[in-house]
């Protein structure tokens, strides 16, 4: 009877998740292209190819640097404007739907917003810098490899800091009020309370939400294409422009699969760190 | 008895060929739609011409929006369900050829109907894979024009034809380029133009993409040479050139912070509407040599999995007829006759717009296109961003080579 229950969710995971993914694994070994539609078997040929080549560890640094960029900064932010939003201010309805606007915004809307904030002729980065007196000629923020990665993350930021901020939020609103007075009455300050107090209560939301946009942003790829393509030379290529650009742009699907399964497996890490986190916050729970 | 069964069976074969002839033939046509022209209406027009000459043969049009059109045709190849006739770009036909999924037409175009005198020949050559014809010219255009702001250029003295001439466009960005104006629009982000314009300055100079035994020439002396050329015109270019565009640089000229754009003739009809004075010439070349451009446009082909090859054939030849050819494009007609009369209708200066196409040069037809123009655009990023050109060039013939 268990069996029969549960046989629905596992065909269309089994069809939907597991079979596209050893579907990629598998391609991964086959050279296939629009002129060679027949896959020919290339063993580890492939990933031979793709481990020697500079491209790949230029992507494997530049998927780091954005993913621990964006996960580091957007936390940051959103736990920040949580606390703020925390503090009943007047209008606060209205301050959270203004504060979670970018969030609900499409990528790609995003991503031409973005565009022509940072357009190095146009673009209102540079007007409001210059007459800020901290820029002194137009700077191409998408456009030089030294600026691009961090203009792209922090694009991604704007983007994504909602969401985090949505997550702190509530976990703030569950925090109890008891022990928090009781720390003010000890003379503990705003800053104390905060280190003592808030963030041990909501230390399982903040580990859960940083995995989470661990892997969100690992696979985000909508903002990066569109502002960058991966440029400029490869500043802001990550796994998923790569595989879009290899797959979709120059029909080598083996190549793309090969880098797709160097994106499972980073996931996978990911994932695998996100159950452990799940387990010991459960675990903390039961004993506590 | 067996007389009797071979007249039923022979009865019902005549009586089945009556009435496939009476079914008419469904023919399945694939374009894309680049521009905003009402092309879609004036083709239905010209089909429903094709269909009234030809009552035994029925045209479905299926317009696809560019962005998704290469991937929607790749798709139908490889499930089976490929239309009968297709619009291809110049630059996927090696691929398609080398695939097997389109027909050489070689042995068609011997017999009677298109030949090659009818059309532009780098148009045509761009159909030519490994001695086959595998499609016939539909619509062409050549990167690039430069096109001026006439009022900029007065004002700094330059004198429009200087910019015919490699010193002569060096000379006019170093005077445009003064207090936020740019003289020159050259763009290196990832995209075909940058390949395009890129090329274009190489043919100017005598150089190659591939030679003639396949081989990258872009690190051969004319070619080196050019590429230095266009790193020398960074500085009178806007900022951000790795990830502008040409649609970036029309932003800039319709503002009239910028002096010159690149774009091919397709431009005309966007500046037509603008309020800007503008003028323009075909490319640029060193003094004494003409300006080479790079061809872009659409070639018809007839797809190995269609059914009804000789209508296909038919409604192609009927589709670059003189006649016929402009009212179906939205770029250049590519049958020059129809050329002519399109350009005089519908371009300024159409001599000097049809001298250029006579003159352009088609891309390298190579099987592997995407991947060598990928290896361009790494090298047009290279060298725009600072790089020692022949190192760069050196790079990019490696990996196009190891194409081979």
């Amino acid at each position: 009877m268990l069996w029969l229950l549960i046989a629905p969710t596992a065909i269309l995971l089994t069809a939907f998740m597991y079979y596209p993914m050893v579907g990629t694994v598998i391609e991964s070994f086959y050279q296939t292209s629009f002129i060679n539609p027949r896959p020919q078997f290339a063993g580890w040929a492939i990933y031979e190819k793709v481990l020697a080549s500079r491209e790949f560890s230029e992507i494997l640094w530049n998927s780091v640097v954005w993913t621990l960029g964006v996960v580091l900064l957007q936390n940051v932010l959103g736990f920040l404007v949580a606390l703020l939003l925390n503090q009943g201010l007047p209008a606060q309805g209205l301050l959270r739907a203004i504060v979670l606007l970018p969030w609900i915004l499409p990528g790609v809307v995003t991503a031409i917003l973005w565009r022509f904030m940072y357009d190095p002729q146009l673009g209102l980065i540079n007007s409001i810098l210059i007459r800020l007196g901290l820029l002194e000629d137009n700077v191409a923020w998408l456009a030089e490899s030294r600026t691009a990665m961090a203009a792209v993350i922090f694009a991604a930021v704007w983007k994504g800091f909602p969401f985090s901020m949505l997550i702190y939020l509530a976990a703030l609103q569950n925090v109890d009020r008891e022990q928090i007075e009781a720390a003010t009455i000890d003379g503990a300050g705003p800053l104390r309370r905060l280190i003592d107090v808030t963030l041990p209560a909501i230390r399982d939301v903040v580990a859960v939400n940083v995995v989470l946009t661990m892997i969100l942003t690992f696979n985000y790829f909508d903002l990066v294409w569109v502002l960058t393509r991966g440029g400029p030379q490869n500043a802001t290529h990550i796994f998923p422009t790569r595989i879009f650009e290899t797959g979709f742009g120059q029909f080598r699907f083996g190549e793309a699969a090969a880098y797709g399964v160097f994106s499972i497996l980073v996931l996978a890490v990911l994932v695998a760190f996100y159950v452990i986190v799940q387990r010991a916050n459960a675990a903390r729970r039961h004993t506590a | 008895m067996t007389r009797t069964i071979f007249a039923a069976t022979l009865a019902g074969a005549v009586m089945a060929t009556a009435a496939a002839r009476a079914e008419p033939v469904t023919l399945q046509f694939w374009d894309n739609q680049q521009t905003e022209s009402g092309l879609s209406d004036l083709q239905k027009g010209a089909v429903d011409r094709f269909m009234k000459e030809n009552p035994d043969v029925r045209i479905e049009v299926t317009t696809i929006p560019y962005p998704e059109y290469q991937q929607r045709l790749l798709t139908a190849v490889q499930g089976g369900n490929a239309p009968d006739i297709a619009t291809l770009d110049q630059i996927w036909m090696g691929a398609f050829a080398a695939a097997g999924a389109v027909d050489d037409l070689s042995e068609m175009t011997g017999k009677a109907g298109p030949k090659r005198d009818d059309f532009f020949s780098g148009a045509w050559d761009s159909a030519v894979y490994q001695d086959g014809l595998y499609g016939i010219p539909f619509n062409v255009d050549v990167w690039q024009f430069s096109f001026y702001n006439k009022a900029l250029l007065e004002s700094a003295s330059v004198d429009p034809q200087s910019l015919t001439t490699f010193a002569g466009l060096k000379a006019a960005g170093e005077a445009l380029t003064r207090d936020g104006q740019f003289g020159i629009g050259l763009f290196g982000h990832k995209g075909e133009d940058t390949v395009v314009v890129m090329n274009s300055f190489v043919f100017s100079n005598g150089g190659r993409v591939l030679d003639e035994t396949g081989a990258c020439a872009l690190n051969a002396p004319e070619a080196v040479e050019a590429l230095t050329y266009l790193q020398g015109l960074v500085p009178y270019a806007p900022k951000g050139i790795l990830n502008a565009s040409s649609g970036d640089m029309r932003e800039l000229f319709l503002n009239g912070s910028l002096a010159i754009e690149f774009w091919p003739a397709l431009e005309q009809p966007t500046l037509q509407k603008s309020k800007l004075d503008w003028g323009f010439i075909a490319g640029t070349a060193p003094e004494g040599k003409a300006p080479v451009g790079t061809f872009g446009g659409w070639n018809l082909a007839l797809f190995a999995s269609s059914e009804h090859k000789e209508a296909a054939w038919k409604f192609i030849e009927f589709m670059v007829r003189e006649d016929v050819n402009g009212d179906v494009v939205d770029l250049i007609p590519a049958n020059k006759k129809a050329a002519e009369a399109f350009l005089e209708a519908n371009r300024k200066d159409p001599a000097t717009v049809m001298a250029h196409l006579e003159n352009a040069a088609p891309r390298p037809l190579s099987p592997r296109y995407l991947e060598l123009a990928d290896a361009e655009l790494r090298l047009a990023q290279e060298i725009y961003g600072g790089a020692e050109v022949q190192a760069a060039a050196d790079a990019a013939c490696e990996a196009i080579d190891a194409l081979n």
